[in-house]
């Protein structure tokens, strides 16, 4: 019986165990876990920043050849 | 010259290692590392990355110059002239350190590759800029895998700058007791309350500190849970943000105004600066080390000539000054380092030997140890013996500037002590100095107390 439960938490073990790759560096669980949170999270922040800036050039250039009109008229 | 060998900080990495060879560096790419240096060139990342001055660029060698069997390709990299370290570097060249690596690593991943480490001895300073030398470090990018080495940046670079912007200058030096980075449990009690105000600090030092802690003593199942491309981006964006918004306030120390503060008279000063020069161009060296070189003054007087020139002071304001002086004029020679003659950079790391010690890094062609020795004798209560002793083992040739206790300078440091010196004088100078020098000259300064030397080890 106790035999068992030995392998049982071998087992378990085993297969909650993460399977880091094989890296270089010991990148460290906290630091792991954080990335994926945080990485959500600047992820959104980031895609925001880029629209914003594809907006920002959109405008510019509008307003660039506007002026370019207005000078040639 | 050294014998062949592994250079001894070159150990960690299974990919490869530096090794010299008939006097020259080497660096042997493993096969393990094949496909990655493979997509490294094909990918075009190299060449964007060396051309760009980001990377060290080097040429393939023999093959049969390998030192083991497990060799995939020889490469020579170019030579750096001098190898310094992030405590010997000021605020601003750690921060240009920290941008650099963020910048290859935007450049890797858009290239389809990714940094295995981030480490602040990755960089080096050639030319006067940081640039990358582990070419070895860049790994195959998988969408998807987090990147490996996010805590080695935050303890490199985000946790040393977020402690000498808030806390104190000087906080770079805890690189010589702590070989990987700043751990972030220390940073994150160091630094004040406010910071956890600002998203970047409180993100990656506090909450990274925290979460290491928290799943120190942990078994995790991480799952399938990935991180996008662009959220990898977003993650390296806010890094960046975080490193640029640090600022240094309070640039002012005892030595920044040192030029106005010394009575030095014009005619001597020029004076000074004239022999400087003629001893300089007169002998020719390759290297010269300046020390106690505050903002690089007379540094410039041999850099302008084209000759390289490492620029020590012990005070992080001053080499600043120095080193954001170099950026503004593009200058090329001039490399401004700190330095703490009395406690000069030990060797560290394993076997005390990953490090180099700062004597083990010369000796310089040429030392310049001007308006010094009186700190040193004086200040520091250095006997005459040891201050040749130690100069001889860092110079071949040494021009020194002899002050003595008539000048004024002098008299202020012996104003609120009791004057122990009795061998403190001109006589004695030369006498201890001529154990380990010829002395080739000797000049007294215009309108000044002063004596400049050319000395020649013997």
């Amino acid at each position: 019986m106790k035999y068992n439960i030995i392998i049982l938490q071998l087992l378990i073990t085993a297969i909650v165990f993460p399977s880091i790759a094989h890296a270089y560096l010991d990148a460290g669980t906290g630091s792991y876990i954080l990335q994926l949170i945080l990485a959500a999270f600047f992820g959104g922040l980031f895609a925001i920043k880029l629209f914003w800036n594809k907006i920002k050039n959109l405008f510019k250039n509008l307003f660039k050849s506007k002026k370019d009109n207005n000078i040639e008229n | 010259m050294k014998t062949d060998c592994i250079i001894h900080s070159s150990f960690r990495d299974p990919s490869g290692f530096l090794f010299y060879k008939n006097g020259q560096i080497f660096r042997q790419v493993n096969t393990s590392y094949k496909d990655n240096y493979d997509l490294l060139i094909n990918s075009g990342l190299y060449k964007s990355l060396s051309d760009s001055k980001l990377l060290i660029p080097h040429q393939e060698a023999d093959i049969n110059l390998a030192i083991t069997d497990s060799a995939y390709k020889v490469l020579k990299p170019e030579l750096i002239q001098f190898i310094s370290y992030p405590y010997e570097w000021c605020f601003s060249q750690l921060k240009d350190a920290a941008l650099t690596t963020l910048e290859i690593q935007k450049q890797a991943i858009e290239h389809g590759m990714i940094l295995k480490d981030s480490t602040a001895y990755n960089i080096q300073f050639v030319n006067g800029r940081p640039i990358f030398i582990d070419t070895l470090s860049f790994e195959k990018y998988n969408e998807g895998e987090p990147w490996v080495a996010y805590r080695q940046f935050c303890q490199h670079f985000l946790a040393p700058l977020s402690l000498m912007s808030y806390k104190s200058i000087s906080m770079n030096q805890l690189f010589k007791i702590y070989i990987d980075g700043i751990p972030l449990d220390l940073a994150s009690a160091l630094l004040p309350l406010r910071t956890r105000l600002r998203i970047p600090l409180l993100s990656h030092i506090h909450l990274h500190a925290k979460s290491q802690q928290y799943f120190s003593d942990k078994v995790v199942n991480h799952g399938n849970r990935k991180i996008n491309r662009l959220s990898l981006l977003g993650l390296i964006d806010n890094l960046e943000t975080g490193i640029r918004k640090l600022k240094w306030k309070g640039m002012n120390t005892e030595w920044a105004d040192y030029y106005d503060d010394t009575n030095y008279s014009s005619a001597s000063f020029n004076h000074k600066k004239e022999i400087v020069s003629e001893l300089i161009s007169k002998n020719k060296p390759a290297v010269i080390w300046d020390l106690g070189a505050n903002i690089g003054t007379f540094s410039r007087i041999s850099s302008s000539k084209g000759i390289r020139t490492m620029s020590f002071d012990i005070d992080p304001a001053c080499v600043e000054n120095n080193y954001l002086e170099c950026i503004r004029n593009n200058e090329i020679n001039l490399l401004p380092l700190l330095l703490d003659l009395t406690n000069p950079s030990p060797g560290i790391g394993w076997d005390h030997s990953e490090r180099m010690s700062f004597v083990e890094r010369g000796p310089a062609d040429m030392v310049i140890a001007l308006a010094l020795i009186h700190h040193l004798a004086i200040s520091n209560n250095v006997p005459l013996d040891k201050i040749a002793d130690f100069f001889s083992k860092i110079s071949k040739m040494l021009i020194i500037e002899f002050v003595p206790k008539s000048d004024s300078q002098v008299m202020r440091l012996l104003s609120s002590r009791k004057d122990i010196f009795p061998d403190y004088t001109q006589s004695h100078f030369e006498h201890h100095f001529k154990s380990y020098f010829n002395i080739l000259t000797s000049t007294n300064i215009n309108d000044s107390e002063r004596t400049l030397y050319l000395m020649q080890k013997k």
